[in-house]
């Protein structure tokens, strides 16, 4: 019989619409605005539709959730920055766009370069988000940010990010991308612990 | 009534203040027009899914009052320039432009249709709409996700908030200038010049041996 596919798709169309009241009527207000409410919409065993109510409540970021990069640094004992970054060159190498600009700085009395970036420039209107900088920086400094709410009306004076708008603390990092955090930090610490005991020898 | 209709300044009695409201004209008119922004259907690459995605039920364009995509640029407010632009599309989107009413808007979503993206070296694209086009919201990301398109059209709604009848475009003397459409230029490469392309070569190369050997 031709249509009977028709039929059965528009029935499953109309199950989802009417398990969407049915479920709004049982779960009440708690549906929507928390963070439970969001976290059972977006689970599988849900049933009936449903909608993001964007700007009251977001879907839950995954941890490996990766936008624009950004630059980490470590929280000294007197609150200065410790930038991890060398400039070292790698994720400026590796980037396919090739959206990364580094400049070296240099030691103002002997000329010899300091590993730290006197600039650091990523243009974010040519990164493709594709994470292979954060992949490859050998001293975790570069990571992929989470925050996407970045739409601007001037890109000539907003969309070409320096080191200042590129540097958040690692406290932040933390925040977003806990596990990674954790697995780096331990690695980070072991490599210490091995160069402190070389040193002793 | 909603709140953001009301002007600020002006003591409304409780008893009457879910029915009356004092406002400017030029709150009205945003607030009308703020909700009642229709995007253009049509989509470049890639950033066009996400654009699918955020008109379907899960993000929902119509609570923002973008209710349906118009197939024609004559009913459209929007254009959501979403992808890559190359420059056999150029032409076709300014005459898009130019076809559609005032007051008009465009939104480059994504980082190719505001500054080339990964493309920006490529031959065949054209890097950033905004050469053609005069882009109201930038909205980076590849693709933006569609939490990120919906924050740049909220964006958009801001920008019409501030705007006044005095000063938009529109409402201007005169007639407004059009956009001039681009020709479909030359490439960088030209597929008709490669024997001359290979001849040249082989001249400066002839040229490179002769020197060495002398």
């Amino acid at each position: 019989m031709y249509g009977k596919g028709i039929l059965k798709g528009l029935g499953v169309t109309l199950k989802h619409f009417v398990e969407t009241y049915v479920d709004d009527f049982r779960r009440g207000r708690k549906r929507y605005g928390t963070r439970e409410g969001v976290e059972y919409r977006s689970s599988k065993d849900v049933s009936g539709l449903f909608t993001v109510q964007y700007p009251e409540e977001q879907l839950i970021i995954p941890e490996e959730f990766r936008f624009v990069p950004f630059l980490v640094y470590d929280e000294g004992e007197n609150g200065e920055r410790e930038i991890r970054c060398t400039s070292c060159g790698i994720c400026a190498k590796v980037c396919p766009p090739q959206c990364i600009w580094i400049h070296r700085s240099e030691d103002p009395k002997t000329g010899r370069p300091v590993p730290e970036p006197a600039e650091f420039y990523i243009d974010i209107d040519v990164c493709m988000n594709c994470g292979l900088c954060a992949e490859f920086c050998p001293f975790d400094a570069i990571i992929m940010d989470h925050d996407f709410e970045l739409a601007v009306y001037d890109r000539h004076s907003n969309n070409i990010y320096d080191k200042e708008k590129l540097l958040k603390p690692a406290s932040y990092y933390q925040k977003i991308r806990p596990r990674n955090y954790a697995a780096q930090e331990k690695i980070r610490q072991e490599k210490a612990a091995k160069k402190a005991a070389r040193a002793r020898k | 009534m909603p709140d953001e209709l009301n002007a600020k300044g002006y003591d409304i009695p409780p008893e009457m203040q879910n029915t009356v409201a004092i406002t400017t004209l030029d709150k009205l008119y945003n607030w009308g027009r703020r909700y009642s922004a229709w995007p253009m259907m049509f989509g470049l690459a890639c950033c066009a899914i996400e654009m699918i995605a955020t008109a379907a039920s899960r993000f929902d364009l119509a609570r923002f009052g973008m209710e349906i995509m118009r197939p024609s640029p004559r009913q459209a407010d929007v254009m959501l320039v979403s992808g890559t632009v190359t420059k056999k599309m150029v032409p076709q989107i300014v005459r898009l432009y130019n076809q559609m009413p005032e007051p008009k808007y465009v939104v480059a979503m994504g980082a190719c249709a505001s500054g080339g993206g990964p493309f920006k070296e490529g031959y065949n694209v054209v890097s950033g709409i905004d050469k053609f086009l005069p882009v109201d919201v930038y909205i980076p990301g590849c693709p933006p996700t569609p939490q990120a398109l919906l924050y740049g059209l909220m964006k958009l709604q801001e920008m019409m908030d501030k705007q006044s009848i005095k000063s938009v475009r529109w409402y201007q003397k005169g007639d407004l200038p059009e956009i001039p459409v681009p020709i479909l230029g030359p490439d960088l490469i030209d597929p008709r010049d490669y024997p001359d392309f290979e001849f040249k070569l082989r001249q400066a190369y002839a040229e490179k041996t002769e020197e060495e050997a002398s």
